[in-house]
Parts: structure tokens; sequence; C-alpha cells
């Protein structure tokens, strides 16, 4: 392998392990917004709540309570964020966002998402303090090297785990009673309601699904992330832009845009500078907006989530 | 007749009780990204207060702590609030050099001492600020040791230099550049990055297409110095994976920061201007008192040490006469010597510390511990 091919093939390798951690982190902001037309702003916060849930669960619970080795505390670690997202998700739709959808009014569930974010962001630094945890994947120390290419076994691991749920909430979505239903209060929520769905049901179900797939993220991006009750905020400007350029609310479009940034970073960092990425970036972000307002897969309510 | 006197004497003394006060403003970031810096800020100060029992030469020592967050925008609005309500006689801050930057001009303008503990900016002591001190090396200071053991001791002829987008970093990077290349010395590349930039691996990927780098100077926080440490060790960049590069740093680093960062930070070769391993009797009076308050597994890190320094620097400024802004100001800029647990502090006439006892060289071994380097 040439040089160049090398390093072609080495920087695909890393755009696409960065593009599957975005991926992870825009999937519920674009579902959140296909169901209920709405942004989340407190996802950052779910994230970063994922994120602490598998730092002390891997590094307390699993392995000193119930004794297990590295490498599995960490994948209970991802099911246990998993868990805490989908928990966390039910209580703060149950408390806040649905009584305020209830009266009617769109901008209240909005600014509420703020409060949320707010409310997590400082509670988060009165539990945890503000120095950075530091939060090791025992996978991120094994380094797998095929030829002049090397990848860890952590982006093993995140990408293998993002295409399983890329794969699992496609079927829940074509293939289950509850997958259809949802994608139907999606495109029509009083039509929906008519043909006996519950929407409000749906909509705290797509919360729940949303905020368990933020903790999860947050689990996959720990031990990448500096850990401090900030931490999702590093990434959650990107997942925003990825969301618009995929196409808000669409699940493909997000899928590929995600994917597409990554590896845009990774080629940027080696030809441009890595100061250069929200740069560029963003261009592509406003080339997009401007070119193809709808995003790379263009909005059609029908298929959207 | 009775009312008017009592009215009189309780002027008489609260104005008395105010004369006698050293009002200390502290301006850290103990939201965002860089509060750790805030929270070692409070333990440093809150010990040497304790120490000298709240006082000095009966003055009561009063101290006020804003959150200014690292941030420009928001350290200019905890310092104009101090001013306008708690009228410090000194303000302590800020950690971060955009944010000292900002506050400088208006502490200046109110002719109230800035003392600075831990910005890196030329600009900070280079801008005419009568009011402005700093026991912090700049980054000149910072980056001419960094050269001179590059070339010196490591034999360096190639280098790439990391470092963030920050006023800091940016003066970091060229502070080694110009004296590195002068030298002799080729720099492959200088990579910078934003503070939201998570993972380093498309970023040391680069850096092993560059063919050999004998060094790689690194200007950031700890969180990212950990993952870029990692990702270059992965990349076989660095010695600590195998590579044959050495990752040179300065005082952006806390005590601690080689176990947070494993095998890959085997071979760093960085300035540390607190070692609590330092014999001097004041080190480790500090690292044992230290230890007394905040628990025996807890080891205290350079940020603990400045703002330590910075209460014992005023202190020493009151017990040598200082009772207002003025006069503090005048006492710092006669200071020779004085014994702080970094070093020895001699301001120079632009308020910056020149004695460069402070800097302290040290390498990660293979079991993380530390190797002092000698350097002068």
């Amino acid at each position: 392998m040439s040089d160049l091919a090398a390093l072609v093939a080495q920087q695909s390798l890393n755009g696409v392990y960065l593009g599957c951690l975005y991926v992870m982190v825009a999937l519920g902001l674009t579902l959140i917004y296909g169901v209920l037309n709405q942004i989340n702003f407190a996802h950052a916060d779910f994230v970063t709540v994922g994120a602490f849930t598998a730092f002390f669960t891997a590094t307390r619970f699993a392995t000193k309570l119930l004794g297990l080795p590295d490498a599995a505390a960490y994948l209970v670690s991802i099911v246990a964020a998993f868990g805490m997202g989908a928990l966390l998700g039910l209580a703060v739709n149950a408390a806040v966002f649905a009584p305020l959808r209830e009266r009617g009014d769109e901008l209240r569930p909005l600014i509420a998402t703020i409060g949320v974010s707010v409310l997590l962001e400082n509670a988060q630094l009165a539990l945890f303090g503000p120095i950075p945890y530091q939060f090791d994947s025992p996978f991120a120390r094994e380094t797998i090297r095929v030829g002049r290419l090397f990848f860890s076994m952590q982006s093993v691991v995140v990408v293998g785990v993002s295409a399983a749920v890329i794969a699992a909430l496609y079927a829940f979505l074509r293939f289950t009673f509850l997958g259809k239903a949802l994608r139907a209060v999606a495109q029509d929520r009083e039509t929906a309601g008519l043909m006996g769905i519950n929407p409000g049901l749906l909509i705290g179900l797509t919360i729940v699904i949303a905020s368990a797939l933020a903790g999860m993220a947050g689990a996959l991006l720990g031990p990448v992330l500096v850990l401090s009750p900030f931490a999702g905020a590093t990434v959650i400007v990107k997942a925003f832009a990825i969301v618009i350029i995929g196409g808000f609310g669409n699940l493909q479009g997000t899928i590929i845009a995600g994917i597409l940034v990554g590896i845009i970073e990774a080629f940027t960092v080696q030809y441009l500078g890595s100061g250069l990425i929200d740069l560029v970036v963003f261009v592509l972000l406003l080339a997009m907006l401007v070119a193809r307002p709808t995003g790379l897969i263009a909005e059609r309510k029908e298929e959207n989530v | 007749m009775k009312r008017l006197g009592l009215t009189f004497l309780a002027l008489v003394f609260s104005s008395l009780a105010q004369s006698q006060e050293i009002r200390i403003g502290v301006a850290m970031p103990i939201s965002g990204p860089g509060s750790y810096f805030g929270v070692m800020d409070k333990e440093g100060i809150e010990l040497a207060l304790e120490q000298l029992k709240g006082a000095v030469n009966g003055h009561k020592l009063q101290v006020q702590y804003e959150d200014s967050a690292c941030s420009p925008l928001q350290a200019t609005n905890v310092v104009k609030r101090l001013l306008d309500q708690f009228k410090p006689h000194i303000v302590i801050g800020e950690e971060c050099s955009d944010a000292s930057l900002a506050i400088a001009p208006i502490l200046n303008e109110a002719k109230v001492v800035q003392l600075n503990v831990g910005s890196v900016t030329m600009k900070l002591t280079e801008s005419g600020y009568k009011y402005t001190f700093r026991i912090f090396p700049n980054a000149e200071q910072q980056s001419a040791p960094l050269v001179k053991v590059a070339q010196g001791v490591l034999k360096a002829r190639t280098a790439v230099i990391l470092h963030e987008k920050t006023n800091a970093g940016n003066d970091n990077a060229e502070g080694f550049k110009k004296p590195f290349e002068a030298a002799g010395g080729k720099v492959l590349a200088t990579i910078d990055f934003g503070r939201d930039v998570n993972d380093f691996t498309a970023i040391a990927t680069r850096i092993a297409s560059l063919g050999k780098v004998d060094v790689l100077p690194t200007f950031a926080l700890e969180g990212q110095q950990v993952r870029l440490s990692q990702a270059l060790a992965q990349a076989k960049v660095v010695k600590g994976g195998g590579g044959s590069g050495v990752q040179m740093g300065s005082i952006w680093l806390p005590y601690g920061f080689d176990q947070k960062a494993g095998q890959a930070s085997e071979g760093y070769v960085r300035i540390v201007q607190f070692d609590p391993n330092e014999k001097r009797k004041m080190v480790q009076d500090f690292v044992k008192a230290f230890k007394a308050k905040y628990g025996a597994d807890k080891t205290p890190t350079h940020i603990n040490a400045h703002a330590y320094d910075a209460i014992l620097l005023i202190a020493e400024a009151v017990r040598r006469g200082a009772k207002d802004s003025e006069s503090i100001r005048e006492q710092f800029s006669k200071f020779k010597d004085v014994e702080v647990t970094t070093g020895r502090i001699t301001f120079d006439a632009k308020g910056q510390t020149s004695d460069l006892s402070v800097v302290h060289f040290v390498e990660t071994q293979k079991d993380l511990s530390w190797k002092a380097l000698n350097w002068q």
C-alpha cells in the first residue's frame, strides 16, 4: 500500500469512527424533531448523564460490587447508560414536557428544554464537581494493527454498537406496531389520534427512546470526552449541524450526514488543519441550507422517523 | 445628644474596621470546562487564610469569590461588580489568558492591583499595566527553557507544535517556534485545535504521516492533553506508544496528569512550577498542611500552590506595611526573592515574576513517577 493510500484509508477509518459517535448523539435529536417538530436543547445533558452513568457503573458498580472484568463492566455500563437515559426521559417528560404540551403551547416546551438543560448541568456540577473525570474504556487500550492501519478496539465497539442500534431502531419503526404508530403520529398527530392511537403516549415513548439513545451515546463518548458536567456541550453543536445537513427529522439523512461530517473532519485535519474543522463543517451547513434547505435527504413527513 | 454620640462612635468604629480590612476579590472559573482551576484555587486560598488565621498585622483578610468562568465577558462583569460592591484592594485572577486580559484594563483604570497566578499570555504584562502583577512564568519564560531542553538535553532537530486556539496557546506556540527555528530546528507543523475537540486520532494520524518527529510541544488543558497523549501513543508517534517522539509541555498540566494518561505519558518532559516532592521546607509544610485539611490521598497541584502563594504574597505586602491598593502595589514592586511554594518571587518593572527558579523540569518514567531534569 502506498503512503498516500495508507493515509487516506487511515483517515477514512478515523472519520467513520468519529462519524458513528456523532450519529449516536444526533439520532435522538432527529427522532424528537421528526415526531414532535421540537428541538431538544437538553439533549447534550442527557448525553452527559449517560456518560457519568457509564463511568460510575464501569468503575464502581460493575467492577467493585459485581466483580466483573473491565471489558464486561464497560459493556454493562453501556446498557446502564441506555437505561438511565430512558428513565430520565420518562421522568422529564412526565414532570415537564407532557404538562406543557397539554396546554397546547409549542413555545413553552421548547423553552422548557433550555430550563431542563440548565437544571441538569448544575445538578451534575453539584453532584460530580467540575474537575474532569478520567473514563478509560478497557477497549481503548487495545490497538489493532492491520498492515499500516491501526484502530482501537473501542472504535470497533463504537461502530458495532452504532450499527446494531441503527438496525434495531429501523426494525422497530418499520416492523412493530408501536413503531408504525409512532410514524403515524409523526405524519399527522390528529389523524393518528382518530385512528385510536394515543399520541401523548407515543410522544412520551419518542422522548424515552431519544433520551435512551443519548444516554448510550454518552457511554460510547465517555472514553473520548473530557468527562465533566459540560461534556455533552462539546458535541451538541456538531450534532445539530448533522441533523440539519441530513434533513431535520430524517433518520437516514442523519446517519449519512454524521458519517460524512466525521470523514470530512478527518481529512480537514490532514490537509487543511484541525483549527479549520468548525469552519469547514459550518460552511457545509450553510451551503446545504442555501442549495438544499431540506437536507441531504429531502424531508418527506411520511418517510421521516 | 446621647443618640448623636452613639451614632458618631458607630461611624468611627465602622470606618476603622473598614480601613483595617484588606479586601481580596477572587475572579476564578467555578463553572465551565476550566472550573477545576477555580476549585483548586479556592482550596489553596482557604488553606492560606486558615494558617494566617484570617488576619495579618491586625488587618483582616476579607475574601470574596466570584465565578468568572474563563470567559472574558463574564470576567468583565464579575470584576465590575466586585469594584462596585466589594471595593477590593486587590483582585486575584483570572486563570485563563483571554479573561485575564479582559479584566486588566478595568482594574488598572480603577487603580486596583491585579495578581495573576495562571495566565501565560505575553500581553498581560507587556501592555504597560501599572497595577498588574503575575507570579506565573509568561509564555516566553516557559518556551525559552522548553527550547533549551529540547535542543540541549533531548538533541531535538524536528518538532510538531500542538496547541489550543487561545491567546495562551498561540503565545506558547509562537514562543517555542521562534527560538527553536532560530537555533536551527525545523518545525514540521503547528497544529491548533478548539476546546471542543475530543477525538485526536485524526491529528495523531497526520503527525505520524509527517516523518520523524523529535519533540511535540503541547499546550492545552489537562482533559484534552490526556486524550492527545493517548492518541499519539496509539499512532506510535511518542515513546509511550513505542515511537521515538517526546511530548513536551508546560505548566498547563496539574499533578496527577500522568496517572490519567497512563502509559501514553511515558517519556513526557514538562515544566512543573510546583513539585510536591521538592525537599524545600516550605513545600513540605504546605503539602503536609494541605493533606491534613483535604485528605491524606490528595496531593496539592500547582494550581493549589499558586493560589496559596497569592495569599502569602498579599500577607507579606501587608506585613511590610501595605494597607490599601496603592501600598500593596508599592510593596509588590519592591519584592525581591520572596519565598513561596513555587519558588522565589521578584517582580520586574512590568510586574512579571523574573526569577526562573519557579521553572522545574520533570520527565515521566515508565512507572509514571517523575524524574527531575537538570536544565539550567
